[in-house]
């Protein structure tokens, strides 16, 4: 069949974009350009400032907080075990000493993870974000946790020995909290990348933010005082106060909204119901009206 | 009536008339009114009953749906900017300062019993109210209903359609929630962007800069007055012509140019009709019950300085929201003077120029096929591969950009880069269109050649006879099929009878009512 | 229906009592007759339901299901009946001539034409006057219409509160200190007593980031405007007026939720992505005696999307 000449200058190219698209699209995340992966900023990671501190025999640090939220630094009982556990599934990546130095030599590709305190440590494990399913991945997901929560605790105490540090694990203590603070707060603070009903989305450049369904209390302190990744570490901005009333939104609202409406939709707003509007709306209307009418 | 009536009930009766009461009422009307020959014609009407006829009263039910729950709803919400201590029973709110409309808004989801199930009804009939709209429109522009004479109903269906997606946006910004109220901030930016006079008319919308107290009061009066008076008008203007015009028709049997083959009003079509009302209205009422919509006390009240993330518009402005997150950063500055192209081009020239081709389509048609002919038959859509075509590929730009409003939904949900989805909807929204016009114009091509598509199959009984050889003879399975080869007929006359005998008159039959 | 009672016998003319036409499309009508019947009965049960519902508060739910349900089920049994029950047709009717005679066009177009045309003709400056009365009116007419609803823009639209000396204080209203944020740290910022108000959110609402221990510069001339690595930018989006809130400490980005433009936080939030086209204005600052953050002065340009005074 002879096709015009026109139709092929306009088909071919057309079909090529089309075929091609999805292999661009689907080709594999690139590297954001410069940055390496897991790299945080960290030391001076602000000091805590609360009503009650509590020191150990030595004059260090055992705990510090408030009536909204304490901070426990690890027992030094726990360093060997946590030694252990880090040589084994840890160190190939950053190294023997956590410096971010691995054996096998190229130095600077892992973050060292020396001072950046308890609470950092802490969390990463406990998520199951590390150790690092895919290490050239941009963000590493949220995933089952390969380490129990004891474990993770002794290699947070072993790694904050080395340098000790703060933020350490803390412990929300949600009965004091204000939801409707905490509403406040996050629609300001955490809603521009977690989004209002706390589900989460894609950012820029390959980054997540990651949903907030599943999270639990104290993983939500650690991240804000933190801010693991791309997220921003919320220190000397946030009270103690604060962050708990945050902690007792995500826990409660964000997390088992009543939706007294029906079925929440995913959470994904005007996109989820626009299609249920024309798919099942519509389309069930349409359905009945083809019942109603003839075919002829 | 006469005084002297014996008064028993046969004599009663035999004196109301040979209709009873409802006689007397027509006549009573009818000494006021004339409205006996008016009304026996309408009665006869007939009415085409073809299924994608059915498409229209969707949009028009859930019109009546809307208007309905629309009452409910302004009898609860205050339309004030001013702010409250939000006091209630969702507790994330609870001693909270919000906007009188914000609260009353909450109050109306929890507090005011049916107040959650109408405002979900009155959200999802609107949803679905434009996407029936489209449909039918749709529908009305591959049939090519909108020929002449019609090409004035087609305009009038037009800006019901603008007016219908303007009064969904006016009416899901009212709640003054964080996602609706950045919908404003966004019109307003869209406002301001016009060239020469977009500060002025923006400062006059909205009593100065953004937000202002006086936009919310002023959706108001628009969203329950102002637009939906229109509205009503237009919708009236609309079914008048219709029933001027008389409805179009498929091509079949016994149907010309010069006659409407289908059911009479009564009392067939107003029972559909009617059912059919019953049926959306249901519907909507249990898709409000199963899917959530707007939970504004999720959202939260709007605060200027606050934003979530994945904030799309409602599903009928989202082709503007999607033109304008893949537009390029084109902005002309030069002279001391900014014209924001970025913004002026996708959200304001886009669909201008959309819906001008839409309301120009009827005359452009008509220049380029010459046709200036009177039409009550309509097309089959394969048969006009080229009107068709064309329809399905303006139909694939604005659905791509509908999708490109989602492109963060879509890089979260396949784990790709945001920046590649954004390029590949450019590419997309340029590329759907030029491969849907020649696709759609292969199709129609080999559907015309295709004998008795879109008729109904006839099935064969097959039978084998004695010497074996096979007969396959056309039967009909249902009565239905017996109907459709029936010759049309007129509606018949029933005139009045007292006797109770019936009688011998030659086409002529008495029926039990 | 009942064979006991009494009915009205009627006539029909120009159809055979057997006709085809008349009958019903449902092949066995009794049995139709008692599913409609049975609809109806569901229907009736669920909007009652719906009203004791509703008389006992019960949940939406309750309510949307019994009423949903009650009246999609009477629907569907008066669809049934119009459909399955009722002569089937199909029926005709004529279509009159839309159009009107020639005589008849002509008449109107006489009646215009001559009766308008011979008035206008005598009295043409009558009929010009008349014209512009009225064209005139409905110009003014417009102008209540606009001008009434707001003010002038006149410069409003190109300043801030921020100006010389001005406290910076978070939402609560507590003024920002240097030790507050940690590097990686993101704040929202307002003029000290605007915190509340809309101009203050909306107009005056701007970020502030942590990026450094050490003062920062992101472009040449602003050397001083980043004290101890403390960056504030107007969070205005220059798109759309997004408040730009998505802060990505690693990369270092700025990125508006609303249609993912994207700055750059290091040089000036320069746009790098999306369709923002300008860079979002930065608010020089400076560290008081008391270590306090205030503002050098505001602004040196518009903040938020373009427009066309906008130099």
């Amino acid at each position: 069949m002879r096709v015009p000449l026109f139709k092929r200058l306009v088909l071919v190219p057309t079909l090529l974009l089309l075929g091609l698209g999805p292999v661009v699209l689907f080709a594999g995340n690139a590297t954001a350009s410069g940055h390496s992966p897991y790299q945080t900023t960290r030391k001076d990671a602000g000091t805590p400032n609360s009503t009650i501190v509590k020191k150990n025999a030595s004059g260090v640090v055992i705990s510090y907080g408030d009536s909204s939220i304490m901070y426990n630094a690890p027992s030094s009982a726990l360093d060997t075990l946590g030694e252990a556990l880090f040589m084994q599934n840890c160190a190939s990546c950053h190294g023997t000493k956590a410096n971010g130095v691995p054996a096998s030599g190229t130095s600077g590709a892992y973050p060292d993870l020396v001072g950046l305190g308890p609470a950092t440590i802490d969390f990463w494990i406990d998520s199951g974000r590390m150790p690092a399913a895919n290490v050239r991945a941009i963000e590493a997901p949220r995933r089952f946790p390969r380490l129990t929560p004891d474990q993770a605790l002794a290699v947070a105490a072993w790694v904050n020995s080395l340098d000790p540090s703060y933020p350490d694990i803390p412990t929300p203590n949600l009965a004091k909290a204000n939801v409707a603070d905490g509403a406040a707060l996050f629609a300001l603070n955490c809603a521009a990348c977690h989004t209002i009903e706390g589900d989460g989305d894609a950012l820029a450049q390959s980054t997540f933010a990651p949903s907030l369904r599943h999270i639990p209390a104290f993983e939500v302190v650690e991240a804000i005082r933190t801010g693991p990744a791309n997220m921003p570490r919320f220190t000397g901005n946030l009270s103690d106060e604060q962050v708990n009333d945050i902690v007792k939104y995500v826990t409660t609202e964000i997390q088992h909204p009543e939706n007294p409406g029906g079925f929440g939709l995913g959470g994904l707003g005007p996109v989820a119901e626009g299609f249920v509007g024309l798919l099942v709306g519509v389309g069930i209307l349409a359905l009945v009206g083809f019942w109603v009418g003839e075919r002829e | 009536m006469s005084v002297d009536v014996p008064n028993t009930k046969r004599a009663r009766r035999q004196a109301k008339g040979p209709f009873g009461s409802i006689g007397q009422v027509i006549d009573e009307l009818d000494d006021r009114l004339g409205v006996a020959k008016g009304g026996r014609t309408f009665m006869d009407k007939i009415f085409p009953d073809h299924w994608s006829f059915m498409l229209g009263e969707i949009a028009l039910y859930s019109f009546v749906v809307l208007l309905a729950t629309g009452v409910f709803l302004t009898l609860y919400y205050i339309p004030s900017q001013a702010l409250v201590t939000y006091h209630g029973s969702y507790l994330p709110l609870d001693g909270m300062r919000v906007t009188e409309a914000y609260a009353s808004s909450v109050n109306l989801s929890f507090a005011v019993r049916g107040g959650l199930l109408m405002r979900q009804m009155h959200h999802w009939a609107c949803d679905i109210f434009v996407g029936a709209i489209v449909v039918h429109m749709a529908r009305v522009f591959f049939t090519g209903a909108f020929r002449k004479p019609r090409e004035l109903n087609w305009s009038i269906g037009l800006t019901l359609l603008t007016l219908a997606i303007v009064n969904g946006f006016l009416g899901y910004s009212l709640p003054d929630d964080l996602v609706s109220g950045t919908g404003i901030r966004i019109a307003y930016s869209i406002i301001l962007s016009i060239p020469l006079a977009g500060s002025y008319v923006a400062f006059w919308l909205f009593g100065g800069n953004f937000p202002g107290t006086a936009i919310l009061p002023r959706f108001f009066i628009l969203h329950c007055l102002i637009v939906p008076a229109i509205m009503v008008i237009l919708v009236g203007a609309h079914l008048g012509l219709l029933v001027r015009q008389k409805h179009t028709q498929f091509p079949g049997k016994g149907r010309t140019e010069k006659n409407v083959v289908g059911s009479p009003m009564f009392p067939v079509f107003m029972a559909k009709t009617t059912g059919f009302l019953l049926i959306v209205t249901g519907v909507i009422a249990l898709l409000a019950t199963f899917a959530q919509i707007n939970p504004i006390w999720q959202f939260g009240p709007y605060q200027a300085s606050r934003i979530s993330y994945a904030v799309q518009p409602d599903w009928y402005m989202a082709f503007l929201d999607g033109a304008l997150r893949i537009w390029p950063s084109w902005s002309f500055h030069s002279f001391g003077h900014t014209i924001p192209f970025e913004v002026t081009i996708p959200a304001v020239v886009l669909p201008g120029i959309i819906f001008t081709i839409a309301y120009l389509w009827p005359t452009m048609e008509r220049l380029v096929t010459k046709d200036n002919e009177l039409h009550n038959l309509l097309d089959r859509p394969s048969n006009r591969p080229k009107r068709t075509a064309a329809g399905v590929a303006v139909l694939a730009f604005i659905v791509t950009l509908f999708f490109a409003s989602s492109t963060d939904v879509i890089a979260n949900f396949f784990h790709v880069s945001l920046e590649e989805v954004l390029v590949a909807m450019r590419v997309l929204v340029l590329v759907t269109p030029l491969i849907a016009y020649p696709v759609t114009y292969k199709i129609c091509k080999e559907l015309q050649g295709v004998h008795g598509s879109g008729k109904r199959k006839t099935p064969n009984a097959v039978s084998r006879t004695s010497e074996g050889e096979y007969v396959a003879t056309p039967t009909p399975v249902y009565v239905d099929d017996v109907q459709h080869e029936l010759e049309p007929t007129e509606v018949p006359r029933f005139i009045g009878a007292e006797s109770n005998e019936p009688e011998e008159l030659s086409g002529t039959r008495v029926v039990d009512r | 229906m009942s064979d006991h009672e009494q009915r009205t016998p009627v006539h029909l003319e120009g159809l055979a009592p057997d006709d085809p036409h008349l009958a019903f499309a449902s092949r066995n009508p009794q049995q139709a007759e008692r599913v409609i019947a049975f609809m109806f009965v569901l229907g009736m049960l669920s909007v009652a339901g719906f009203g004791a519902c509703y008389w006992v508060n019960a949940k939406p739910w309750l309510l949307g299901v019994t009423l949903g349900g009650g009246l999609s089920f009477l629907g569907i049994g008066l669809v049934a009946w119009g459909k399955y029950l009722m002569p089937r047709g199909p029926f005709v009717e004529d279509r009159h001539e839309l159009a009107s005679s020639r005589e008849e066009r002509d008449a109107l177009a006489a009646a215009i034409v001559q009766r308008g045309g011979g008035v206008i003709k005598r009295r043409k400056m009558l009929g010009g006057l008349l014209g512009g009365g009225l064209g005139i009116f409905g110009v003014v007419a417009i102008f209540p219409l606009l001008r009434s609803l707001g003010p002038m823009p006149g410069t409003t639209l190109d300043t801030t509160d921020w100006k010389k000396g001005t406290f910076a204080v978070d939402i609560t209203g507590r003024r920002v200190h240097q030790g507050d944020l940690a590097v990686g740290s993101v704040l929202t910022i307002y003029p000290e007593g605007l915190q509340e108000t809309d101009r203050g959110q909306a107009v005056d609402q701007t970020i502030l980031i942590r990026v450094s221990n050490e003062s920062f510069t992101t472009e040449k001339g602003r050397e001083s405007w980043a004290p101890k690595g403390y960056v504030a930018y107007s969070k205005v989006c220059t798109h759309l007026g997004c408040p730009v809130g998505l802060y990505e400490q690693e990369l270092q980005i700025l990125v508006c939720p609303c249609h993912q433009s994207t700055f750059n936080v290091l040089n000036g939030a320069v746009p790098e992505f999306g369709p923002a086209p300008r860079p979002l204005p930065q608010l020089p600052l400076y560290f008081d005696g008391s270590g306090y953050l205030r503002s050098q002065r505001g602004f040196d340009q518009a903040v938020g999307p373009g427009f066309w005074e906008r130099s």
